[in-house]
């Protein structure tokens, strides 16, 4: 029996495979398909496969994650769409919330409104706050504008309304209707996509959904055929935002919610990973090419937003609350005329890339500064397998030394010191907009240069403590390995929490369990056990923010009505430090989780080993830079392959492997647990 | 003794760790403040400062907080002088003429920070409160006429003595406001915020050593300084003017005229505001402060938008306003609504500075603070308050943004959906107007039009906005943008324009409409240079209508919306030789 988690970034594609019969993991990475990313996925599957003698009938399990949605939003490559909206306001998605996107820069520009003016049509219809009919909707008018949008020859439409989170009957009404007249046109309905409050953001992810929807459709049918031709007897669950599986048929219906799965899926497996190591608190530290993301995870349970935005736009989806900066490998140093160092957000990318790499690149990066400084190593890559040129870093790194007036290697501290610094703010963000002290955190290191400079980091942050997981750079496909099976189904509400609502709450919240319920009838075959939790969004009258509280996911009474409100006073007391225990609540919307739990496959496990590394686990020495106060010291070089649980040394350390590298300052020390994650602690003084 | 001189790269990761602070103080004044204005729309700021009073770190949300800020310390020391300050002492004041602040709604508080029983700086926040009290609800009328109209005023007094909150300032600020128990919440966040500001900032210096910490102050202050200085050296050396003009303040009254002078010598810029006219009758006076963050905002934007936010910039400006002038008015005249002031300010500097760094600074933006407020009785008496927003100017080699909030300020709408499930009010229109941007090679930034329609028996409707007598400028040969308007019951029997920008006590009954205009803005470069195509685009779009198409770009279009080229050629030859 075999598990297969395929991930696709931008440059890579990362299978990872575990063998429940050997116990083995099998890891492959190929150069992502950008054109069709599906011709990678199903190369990588057939390649692992070979790789663990298994036939594609063993294959039990396959979960994905893949960019085609979030790509063809940032690149605006989606459909031409049109958007069908109440008459009178035809600019909502125009005018936006009104503020600028740069306080200063007067050159900045809003994001593209995904449809252009002229595929807006105004709609006769509209509906009052209370759901009531002020304007009635005619079949004349839906025959109208029905024929108006086929004439358009749009490819996709957005049905908008106003206040149809309340009643969704006329945006149904035209949907029915498309259904009959326009089959092929792709549909999506804002009372569907987001039926919450608000109408900018409800707008713009109905919109978007409609923009990435053919696109991501195609993709699906593609990726399908492909798995089917390459003989695999199971089909593929794709990771969504929040880091849960849903089927292709699903996320071809509601592509917005895989927008922001590209980081879901590695904080689901470091999350996973790190409650196996008996640790619950940590912050996720995930370090590639062009961008670091940060996750606070508390608990064991990574947090979670309502709403989160890509490129500008708001996307009203639950998902994994993972905070993205500019700052990676890539990342391209310089000076400017004040004398001050810049490290970012400008980045090589994957072309030219980083000057060492040598595919033309010739500006600094902080990767340069790494391999200038020994940390990286600085003749090889990827297991020998990509040649790095330290002469061309060296002389990139130079132009910054100029510009400080310092040393070369003065320069590159300066340029890692400076990224950690950006980082470090970042890892502060997500902890002190929690509450929370990161000092309390571990702080988990992945993504091919995460490990790098989570020493320094943490360091700078105060915190004491890291966990590099087995296989850094390819901790997102082994996320896909033990995600759930999840979605969330949400209504409005808008009424208070007061026993003459009971009757109203309980048909509703019924309602949205058997929605769940039946939605995990179809999806979560593959899960042994499914429930569906209930929350509600609450808040004080006119307060225009919301905390979540626990329902019940039937019979609500006086009584339990009466906790649940108490709950809400109790959770603003602790989130915000007071509450109003007089005041009325009001239940904005009501959201039923729908989770099937998968099971979770055995990690394999490192052989034992003795307190020090077995001779041939050290590959070598080389000089490494450790900064002003220690210089350059002579340092071991680890195989992180032959290392084994119980093995502990000293930094300083370098721990070297296929995907990353890891390193252990002097003043921390490592050891390596059953699962071959490297804890890493500040000594004790 | 020596001086301790930090290498660069140690002064900017102390910068970064210090901003840190600043943004760990926002968030818990967010999480335990009471009021929607804070914990959502985010009207508030934090800061440190080093021992000598001067900003060295701001997380900045609204650019006009710069301004507050930078003068609060400043007057503390200055007041009470640095052997009077005290351990476990918080202050707190809002005065715009004594205690830094720009009106009164804003309440700032500072604590000293000490470290190893020595003065090391100061942690503050400023935050805008939703009522001082006054004569009008929310402490924010534009017509007021003195500063004692517009709440309470307090001095710079202190909100916590050795450790314990000072009950009598308390029961004081709060008996003053109509929302007395959501300032008390407010309050005590902005002390939690000052505290944890307080600790961390005593943690930097413990880690760093206060010789280290006290010389990366100084040298971020120098850097953000020799940022601006770098700018400012690459303008020609000279005097850059512009004026422009605020509407008429009150009925009967001039309009109020805003002239500047810029003058570049090498490294140093002057700002001189003489020939700026009479402070005005009513709230829009702008104080010392606030004008310094107006300049502040102008300069960065046009110069170098990445200026690090702290108190260095402002050593290398001069500015000079004459007193008794808008710009520097004589107490008590009213503040309350500065930024309408502010903002055309911000025109006028931008326009001088557009000669100084041509290409660099767009056209003149919509610049107005349109202000309305609906309130009547209802099942409870409610008020809705909105600002709506308009076009912004083109630039140099794209147009203007249609339909944002600009220079000082960046405040959001209120949803449709949220206001109608809120309030007695229905809103039927929210729209770009056409034809409102002004016409040039890139078109200016389209203004906002929203009808409103009264539900309840009877509302009373108040507004303040500019720029409905003289509109947005134009640049390098572009239209200037539309003004602004309101009117009553549009396309009925009995519509009516209201005479200017500030109205109050306007009675409106059941279904009555109230429709809001805003400005669009100025066009940039010549209209017949603009690409025929991007007309005809416009024009399908319904941003520029086909008669404009013609008559102001001179573009011919066919029967389906194609670009004749031939007729068009045609047309702006004629019209460039007649």
């Amino acid at each position: 029996m075999i598990r297969i988690g395929v991930d696709v970034g931008g440059t890579f594609t990362d299978v990872t495979a575990l063998d429940t019969g050997s116990g083995r993991f099998h890891i492959f990475k190929l150069p992502s398909t950008g054109h069709d990313q599906s011709i990678a996925v199903a190369d990588g599957i057939r390649h692992v496969l070979g790789d663990a003698g298994r036939t594609p009938d063993d294959v039990t399990y396959l979960g994905h994650g893949t960019t085609v949605a979030t790509n063809a939003l940032l690149e605006l490559k989606g459909a031409t769409t049109a958007l069908l909206v109440t008459g009178g306001v035809p600019d909502v998605l125009e005018i936006a919330r009104q503020r600028r996107p740069h306080l200063y820069d007067l050159f900045a520009d809003k994001p593209r409104v995904l449809v252009p003016r002229e595929l807006t049509f105004g709609v006769a219809e509209r509906l009052a706050a209370s759901g009531e009919v002020v304007l009635e909707l005619t079949d004349a008018e839906i025959e109208r504008v029905a024929a108006e949008l086929e004439a358009c020859g749009a490819e996709s439409v957005a049905i908008c309304f106003l206040h149809s989170y309340r009643d969704a009957a006329h945006e149904t009404r035209v949907e029915d209707a498309l259904a009959r007249r326009l089959p092929e046109v792709f549909v999506s309905r804002s009372s569907r996509v987001a039926p919450e409050f608000r109408e900018y953001e409800r707008f713009s992810t109905a919109v978007i959904n409609s923009f990435i929807g053919p696109v991501v459709s195609r993709y699906i049918r593609r990726l399908g055929e492909r798995v089917a031709e390459a003989g695999l007897p199971v089909g593929p669950r794709v990771i969504q935002s929040n880091g849960g599986l849903a089927s292709t048929d699903a996320v071809a219906e509601r592509p917005v919610t895989t927008l922001l799965s590209g980081p879901s899926a590695g904080v689901v497996g470091a999350s996973y990973l790190a409650g196996l190591a008996g640790i619950g608190d940590l912050i996720t530290f995930d370090m590639g090419g062009t961008s670091t993301d940060v996750c606070l995870i508390r608990d064991g349970r990574p947090a979670s937003a309502n709403e989160r935005g890509l490129g500008g736009y708001p996307i009203r989806v639950p998902s994994v609350d993972v905070h993205t900066i500019g700052a990676g490998g890539g990342s391209i140093a310089s000076v400017d005329g004040a004398g001050g160092l810049r490290v970012g957000p400008e980045s090589a990318g994957a072309r030219p890339g980083p000057a060492a790499y040598g595919h033309g690149g010739t500006r600094p990066t902080t990767t340069d500064a790494n391999v200038v400084r020994g940390r990286q190593n600085p003749e090889s890559a990827l297991g020998g397998a990509m040649p790095i040129d330290s002469t061309a870093a060296e002389r990139a790194v130079a132009t910054v030394a100029e510009g400080l007036g310092t040393s070369v290697v003065e320069a590159a501290r300066g340029i890692g010191r400076l990224a950690n610094s950006h980082m470090a703010r970042a890892v502060r963000q997500v902890s002190v907009e929690a509450g929370e002290d990161p000092r309390q955190y571990v702080l988990m290191a992945y993504g091919g240069a995460g490990p790098l400079h989570a020493a320094e980091v943490a360091a700078e942050v105060g915190m004491t403590r890291l966990l590099v997981p087995p296989n850094p750079g390819t901790l997102c496909a082994l996320g896909l390995l033990v995600s759930d099976v999840r979605s969330e189904f949400t209504s409005s509400f808008l009424r208070r929490a007061e026993p003459d609502t009971l009757p109203a709450l309980n048909e509703a919240v019924a309602a949205l369990v058997a929605e769940g319920k039946a939605w995990l009838a179809g999806e979560a075959r593959i899960a042994q056990r499914h429930d569906v939790t209930v929350l509600a969004d609450a808040r004080y009258p006119r307060q225009n923010f919301e905390l979540r509280i626990p329902l019940p996911s039937a019979g609500l009474d006086e009584s339990s009505l009466a906790s649940v409100v108490a709950d809400f006073h109790a959770q603003h007391e602790k989130a915000y430090g007071f509450a109003h225990p007089d005041s009325p609540v009001q239940l904005v919307n009501l959201r039923a989780i729908a989770h099937g739990e998968v099971a979770k496959p055995d990690m394999p496990r490192v052989s034992a080993g003795s307190a020090t590394p077995e001779p041939d686990a050290l590959l070598g020495t080389r000089d490494v830079d450790f900064g002003e106060e220690h210089g350059a010291l002579r340092t071991p070089v680890l195989d992180r392959a032959k290392l084994k649980s119980g093995n502990t040394f000293a930094g300083p350390a370098i721990v070297e492997q296929l995907d990353s590298t890891t390193v252990v300052p002097p003043g921390w020390s490592s050891t390596v647990d059953d699962f071959g994650n490297l804890l890493i602690e500040v000594d004790a003084e | 003794m020596t001086e301790t001189v930090v290498d660069q790269v140690s002064v900017q990761v102390i910068g970064n760790a210090m901003l840190s602070v600043a943004e760990e103080m926002g968030a818990v004044l967010r999480r335990a403040s009471y009021s929607t204005n804070i914990k959502e729309r985010v009207d508030c700021s934090t800061a440190l400062f080093d021992a000598q009073g001067r900003l060295v770190a701001q997380a900045e949300h609204i650019p006009i907080h710069m301004g507050s800020m930078k003068g609060l310390v400043q007057a503390l020391l200055d007041q009470k002088g640095a052997e009077q300050l005290r351990a476990g002492d918080v202050y707190i004041t809002n005065d715009p003429y004594t205690g830094g602040g720009t009106h009164l709604p804003d309440i700032t508080m500072v604590a000293p920070v000490f470290h190893d029983g020595g003065l090391v700086g100061f942690s503050a926040n400023i935050a805008h409160h939703s009522d001082v009290g006054g004569h009008v609800p929310g402490s924010n009328s534009g017509d007021s006429t003195s500063i004692f109209q517009e709440g309470l005023r307090i001095p710079m007094v202190r909100f916590m003595i050795d450790g314990a909150v000072n009950e009598e300032v308390l029961a004081f600020v709060t008996l003053n406001s109509r929302l007395p128990e959501e300032r008390r919440g407010d309050l005590l966040a902005q002390l939690a915020a000052v505290h944890t500001g307080g600790i961390r900032f005593a943690e930097l210096h413990e880690l760093h050593g206060s010789a280290v910490i006290d010389a990366a102050c100084a040298q971020l202050l120098d850097y953000a300084r020799r940022r601006l200085e770098v700018a400012v050296a690459a303008i020609p050396d000279g005097t850059y003017t512009a004026a422009d003009w605020l509407d008429s303040d009150s009925p009967g009254q001039e309009p109020i005229r805003i002239q500047t002078a810029i003058t570049v010598a090498g490294e140093e810029i002057s700002i001189d505001f003489a020939g700026t006219g009479r402070q005005a009758d009513v709230a829009i006076n702008v104080v010392r402060s606030a004008l310094e963050a107006t300049v502040y905002y102008a300069l960065k934007a046009a110069l170098d938008p990445d200026i690090p936010a702290n108190g260095g910039f402002f050593d290398a400006v001069r500015i000079d306003a004459p007193l008794g002038s808008i710009v520097n008015p004589r107490p008590p005249a009213a503040v309350a609504a500065r930024t309408d002031a502010c903002q055309r300010v911000a025109d006028v500097l931008l326009a001088a500075l557009a000669k100084a760094v041509p290409g660099r600074v767009p056209a003149g933006s919509h610049s107005s603070i349109t202000y309305v407020t609906f309130a009547g009785p209802d099942d409870e008496f409610f008020v809705y308050p909105e600002v709506i927003a308009g076009g912004a100017g083109a630039r140099s080699d794209r147009d203007g943004l249609d339909a944002v909030q600009v220079h000082v300020t960046n405040s959001s709408n209120l949803p449709i959906e949220a206001l109608e499930l809120e309030y007695p009010l229905r809103v039927d229109t929210y729209e770009l107007i056409t034809d409102s941007g002004g016409v040039g090679e890139h078109r200016g930034g389209l203004g906002v039009r929203r009808d409103i329609r009264v539900l309840s028996g009877q509302a009373d409707f108040s507004a303040h906005a500019d720029r409905q007598t003289f509109p947005p400028l134009g640049l390098e040969g572009g239209g200037d943008g539309t003004t602004g308007r309101f009117i009553l019951r549009p396309g009925t029997e009995t519509e009516r324009t209201l005479p200017g920008g500030r109205v109050s006590g306007i009675t409106l009954d059941h279904g009555d409409v109230v429709r809001i205009e805003s400005p669009g803005s100025g066009g940039y470069g010549d209209p017949f240079a603009r690409p025929p195509e991007l007309v005809a685009r416009d024009v399908a779009q319904g941003r520029v209508s086909a008669d404009s198409a013609l008559r102001d770009y001179g573009v011919v279009l066919t029967g389906d919306g194609a670009v004749d080229a031939g007729a068009t050629a045609r047309v702006r030859g004629d019209r460039r030789e007649g």
